[in-house]
């Protein structure tokens, strides 16, 4: 089994030299004149003001949180589908129990309107 | 086995390095850097141990959604980089009561379960060919273990409930779009004809 | 010393047999998306650079390698340079587990769904520090967006794979193909229809393509995350983008669409034709139809707006997934699809 995960070593560490390779390749090639104008970040004509790294809505987070738990979910479901036929039918009305429980989060969020974006 | 002990001892190495890192360096975005680099080693050493499964799943789910939700929070709060490292020696005895209380709870674990010298830890059998950490997981939880599972169930609801909770407020003027109720408009809604009077011109 | 030298020629391999054809499709994805949206469009599409315009990806190449790489003021040189590799690394690693046809995948790894699902999930990280390091109020947007949109439409992926475990009953791709033998009806498209809908509107969304582009809307926020980005930073972006949108049809057709499985199998008229037999062209011809679909659904369809985006995914994908895997688990359990046959 340990075998097979040569080459995925060797995948990671390709892709990632790849990556490098083209940002040094670039940076060899390209000229390198920066100037103050050049390097100001973009904006609709004004100069920038400000910091740009801003605070953000705090949907953006309940978002993150939401995708923690449904991928758990997930994770929980994946075994069961290998297993499903083995471990018949008391695991599946588990399974159902597990998905509604979900489903009320989800009925939950849905009313509360979490969901909504405006 | 002299080529796995050699990965072994690199990842280990990579993992403490990087562990320690995430703790000293000043940027919280390189902790959680660092962090990933943490998981990764951790998945590589419990690839070695067989556990195919749990190791990628730990991948899926820390570096995949946890580490995205921690980069989330560092980016909303905006954090002072300078003031970051202001209380360490202030809550450093505090930190190290709790580092003694998990290392405590831990060894009182292997000491319950009478697992104290390194003899009790032997070299694992080498796994048959056809071995599925996934399905031998499958196994157990959906057999032995089917009420914590759906004890898992319920923790995970909680969460989206406590989610919600805590960062949702209601805020005034906020306008969103209803598909039922713009489907469900009729034109005796919105549309009233009424008769008007027209100019210039004489009625008969 | 014979360990490395077998190291070494799994390398080149490797390289020869995947990563130069990669780059390739990528290349030439991008000139066929030029002249695919130019036929459509009524208008031409590049056709000065050689033949009909076929060396226009080589020169585009060396155009954005020789470009000046810009850093802007205030921005975090170390992430701002991360970013670019944090995107393309996953992007090209999950192609380890793909296979192309029978026998012809690197690591035929037992869990090679969650390998991918868990190796893809980590391609997010590039966009959310590209729009960070920039210090570009729109870069930061169109992070964000990308970030909050893309993790929205991974759960909608991951059910929707979940669903093909369900039939299959094996993580590793080469066993979800031949469970899916028998011909055009055996495929999982038909008894997954919903979820094979989902699984390719996700994809798209995942990709940040049209009409799920509002990351990078040019209209709303110049290029979104990559807006700081030039010359070969802005390149290794695009290779990243482009290698995902392969992948989504590679995966398509493996979950799907039978992978390297003839269409015509159980057709016995056709006697002992090649068209009945499996092989690598089947594949090869249904993934560049699924890559004709991105083509397609990018000059057909208007973009949407982004709540639209959010309540697609979370009030409508996701209940459905959550039914449809419990129903592909019925019809298991009826015998109406036997499972991994």
């Amino acid at each position: 089994m340990l075998s097979e995960y040569w080459p995925v070593i060797i995948f990671l560490a390709i892709s990632v030299g790849l990556g490098t390779a083209l940002l040094v390749i670039g940076g060899l090639l390209g000229p390198s004149k920066p100037s103050v104008e050049k390097s100001s970040p973009y904006e609709c004509g004004f100069e920038p003001f400000a910091d740009a790294r801003m605070k953000f809505d705090v949907r953006f987070y309940l978002v993150a949180i939401l995708f923690i738990v449904f991928d758990l979910e997930i994770a929980f479901f994946i075994p069961w589908a290998v297993v499903m036929e083995d471990v018949g039918l008391t695991a599946f009305a588990a399974v159902v129990i597990f998905t509604l429980e979900l489903a009320i989060g989800l009925a939950y969020l849905w009313k509360k309107g979490a969901l909504e974006w405006e | 086995m002299l080529i796995q002990e050699i990965i072994f001892y690199a990842f280990s190495i990579i993992m403490i390095v990087a562990a320690t890192l995430v703790i000293s360096v000043r940027n919280p975005v390189y902790s959680v850097l660092y962090l990933i680099l943490t998981f990764f080693s951790a998945a590589a050493l419990w690839i070695l141990l067989g556990a195919e499964f749990l190791a990628i799943i730990l991948v899926l789910v820390y570096v995949g959604a946890v580490m995205v939700l921690f980069l989330f929070v560092l980016m909303m709060l905006n954090v002072d980089l300078s003031r970051v490292n202001e209380g360490f020696v202030k809550n450093l005895p505090l930190g190290l009561l709790v580092a003694a209380i998990m290392l405590a709870e831990i060894l009182v674990v292997l000491w319950y379960k009478g697992r104290t010298g390194i003899e009790d830890f032997p070299i694992p059998e080498p796994l048959s060919a056809d071995y599925s950490n996934t399905a031998e997981i499958g196994q157990r939880l959906f057999t032995q273990y089917l009420w914590p599972f759906e004890l898992a169930g319920i923790v995970l609801l909680v969460a989206i409930v406590a989610a919600i909770a805590l960062t949702m407020r209601k805020r005034e003027g906020v306008k969103t779009q209803s598909i039922p109720k713009q489907v469900q408009a009729d034109k005796r809604d919105r549309v009233k004809l009424i008769d008007m009077p027209v100019e210039g011109v004489e009625d008969k | 010393m014979d360990m490395i030298l077998e190291f070494a020629w799994l390398l080149i391999r490797i390289v020869l047999f995947t990563f130069l054809p990669l780059i390739l499709l990528v290349a030439y994805y991008t000139y066929a998306e030029r002249r695919v949206l130019g036929a459509m469009q009524s208008r031409i599409g590049p056709n000065r650079v050689g033949p009909i315009g076929l060396f226009q990806p080589f020169a585009d190449v060396i155009k954005l390698l020789l470009k000046e790489i810009i850093l802007p003021a205030n921005a975090n040189r170390f992430l701002f340079f991360i970013a670019p590799v944090l995107a393309i690394g996953p992007a090209f690693a999950v192609w380890a587990v793909v296979p192309m046809g029978e026998g012809m995948v690197w690591a035929n790894l037992d869990a090679g769904v969650i390998y991918i699902l868990a190796v893809g999930s980590i391609g997010v990280y590039g966009i959310i520090l590209a729009g960070w390091a920039s210090n570009s109020k729109y870069a930061l947007l169109g992070a964000m967006r990308a970030a909050a949109q893309m993790v929205s439409y991974e759960i909608a992926l991951g059910f929707s794979l979940v669903g093909v475990l369900v039939l299959a009953g094996s993580l590793n791709l080469s066993a979800i193909v031949h469970a899916q033998a028998g011909g055009m009806a055996d495929w999982y498209w038909l008894p997954l229809l919903p979820l094979f809908i989902i699984f390719i509107i996700s994809g798209l969304a995942e990709t940040n393509r049209a009409p799920f582009d509002v990351a990078e809307g040019e209209s709303e926020i110049v290029a979104g995350f990559h807006v700081e980005y030039s010359g070969a930073t802005f390149a290794v972006f695009f290779l990243a983008e482009y290698a995902n949108m392969i992948l989504i049809a590679a995966l398509t057709a493996i979950f799907f669409f039978g992978g390297w499985l003839s269409p015509f199998e159980g057709w016995t008229f056709l006697g002992d034709s090649w068209l009945r037999e499996p092989s690598i062209f089947w594949m090869l011809g249904k993934l560049a139809f699924f890559m004709f679909n991105f083509l397609w659904f990018r000059a057909t369809f208007p973009r949407y707006r982004y709540d639209q985006i959010m309540r697609l995914g979370w009030k409508v994908f996701i209940p459905i997934c959550m039914v449809w895997v419990l129903v592909a688990a019925v019809m298991v359990f009826t015998g109406l699809v036997v499972r991994g046959a």
